[in-house]
């Protein structure tokens, strides 16, 4: 498997059984973060990251909007509330939740060649 | 009881304000702004044919028939037709011409105009000005024609105005500093972001380069959750310079107890429902600071805490 430093979301959806969120699936993830403080993706994750956290409040969205991630996979089947779905849309974040945990998910992600 | 016919009035009152532009038109503009003016008549002993070929020529479906600019009647199209089929087409107009034609005034507005089409169901009718004079002649096809061009000069006018409105402002605000101010509740997660979600925001607009941009947005972050989850509330001021960013967040108590501790990452105070957000990291000071190009804390245990951070700005695409 090659690897590669960023991914298209749409290729990994199914490996990942994830389900979006948001109608824009589409975007491109340069590497990937997990971590359920916020403080802590604050300042560690990049911009353009895919944000793995079982956290569904609405201060998700606010620091990936802050940190500009580009995407936010929920774990262990969690899902936000729909305001919090409407808020992400607007500031342009994909959301996605899967049944996976973060775990799981994120070995998921380093099969399909996402090594960073 | 009262109470019910209030809620109505006041509903029948938003809705009475929101009138569409064509409708305001439509009471604005008069029947002089709407009818064909270069009026093209016949004289009452002109005949019935040459009143079909200049209807012909000029493309019209009705001629008034006037004598020193007076309106004596009208030759529609039904005319011409009956006179072609009953063969008195080489007569004169004034023997067939409709008399007692109903004309309406100049100063009308177009939706009386309109209401005297519903009424009359004509195509056409002359108009005349308060010295009864015939002044023009006017369709449907006419008061349509000239809603539109209104309403079109209107939507230019909507978008030359709303373009000089955009200049204005950021040359205002290239200029000028941008003041974001905010009162910061204790417990309350559900704001958290709003002061960033702003900065990033001016920021963007003036073509900050994106580094800079995100660490006053985290600064900003960490700062109003801070107050959320610490303190007993109180308020951020971004102050948005051409070079910098001033965030200082200055709360109401309690104060921190030790600052060296504050300041060590993985060291925190929140309570179990902020860490159970994903707060409490330990990181909120450390993170500001890092941040920050110019960091400033003072806490006192009863009054609170007064934190200041500036950080640099550059434009994007500019050397550092």
């Amino acid at each position: 498997m090659k690897t590669q430093s960023e991914i298209k979301l749409q290729s990994i959806l199914s490996a990942m059984q994830a389900e979006p969120l948001t109608d824009e699936t589409d975007a491109v993830v340069t590497g990937c973060y997990i971590s359920d403080l916020l403080s802590d993706v604050l300042a560690h994750s990049q911009p353009g990251m895919l944000w793995l956290t079982i956290q569904t409040h609405r201060n998700v969205v606010s620091v990936a909007a802050t940190k500009e991630i580009a995407a936010v996979l929920f774990t262990c089947g969690r899902r936000p509330e729909a305001s919090i779905i409407g808020e992400a849309a607007e500031e342009g974040i994909v959301l996605l939740t899967t049944p996976l945990t973060t775990y799981e998910a994120a070995a998921k992600l380093w099969e399909a060649g996402l090594r960073e | 009881m009262n109470s019910a016919p209030a809620i109505q009035n006041s509903a029948g009152a938003s809705d009475a304000r929101k009138v569409s532009v064509a409708q305001i038109l439509v009471y604005e503009l008069r029947v002089r702004d709407a009818m064909s003016k270069p009026l093209i008549t016949a004289a009452p002993g002109d005949s019935l044919r040459s009143i079909q070929n200049l209807m012909k020529a000029r493309r019209i479906s009705g001629v008034p028939i006037t004598e020193d600019e007076k309106l004596l009647g009208l030759i529609s199209i039904e005319d011409i037709i009956n006179a072609l089929s009953k063969a008195y087409i080489d007569e004169s107009a004034e023997k067939h011409m409709a008399r007692n034609v109903i004309a309406l005034r100049d100063h009308f507005s177009l939706v009386r105009a309109v209401a005297e089409f519903d009424r009359h169901e004509f195509g056409r009718f002359p108009v005349l000005d308060s010295n009864d004079h015939l002044v023009g002649i006017i369709t449907r096809g006419d008061i349509t024609n000239c809603l539109m061009h209104h309403l079109e000069r209107r939507a230019e006018e909507a978008v030359a105005h709303e373009a000089t409105l955009v200049a204005e402002r950021s040359a205002d605000e290239k200029a000028k500093r941008v003041v974001v101010r905010m009162h910061v509740k204790s417990g309350d997660f559900d704001t958290a972001g709003r002061l960033s979600q702003r900065i990033r925001q001016v920021l963007r607009d003036r073509g900050i380069e994106p580094d800079a941009r995100r660490r006053a947005a985290i600064v900003a972050y960490e700062a109003e959750t801070n107050i959320i989850i610490h303190s007993i509330g109180g308020k951020i001021t971004a102050t948005i310079y051409p070079d910098r960013v001033i965030i200082e967040a200055v709360d109401e108590g309690p104060g921190i107890e030790n600052m060296d501790l504050a300041m060590q990452e993985g060291w925190s105070t929140a309570g179990p429902l902020a860490r159970s957000l994903g707060f409490g990291a330990g990181m909120g000071l450390p993170n500001i600071k890092k941040c920050s190009d110019r960091f400033e804390i003072h806490s006192e245990l009863g009054p609170g805490t007064q934190l200041h951070s500036e950080i640099l700005l550059r434009k994007a695409g500019t050397p550092s």
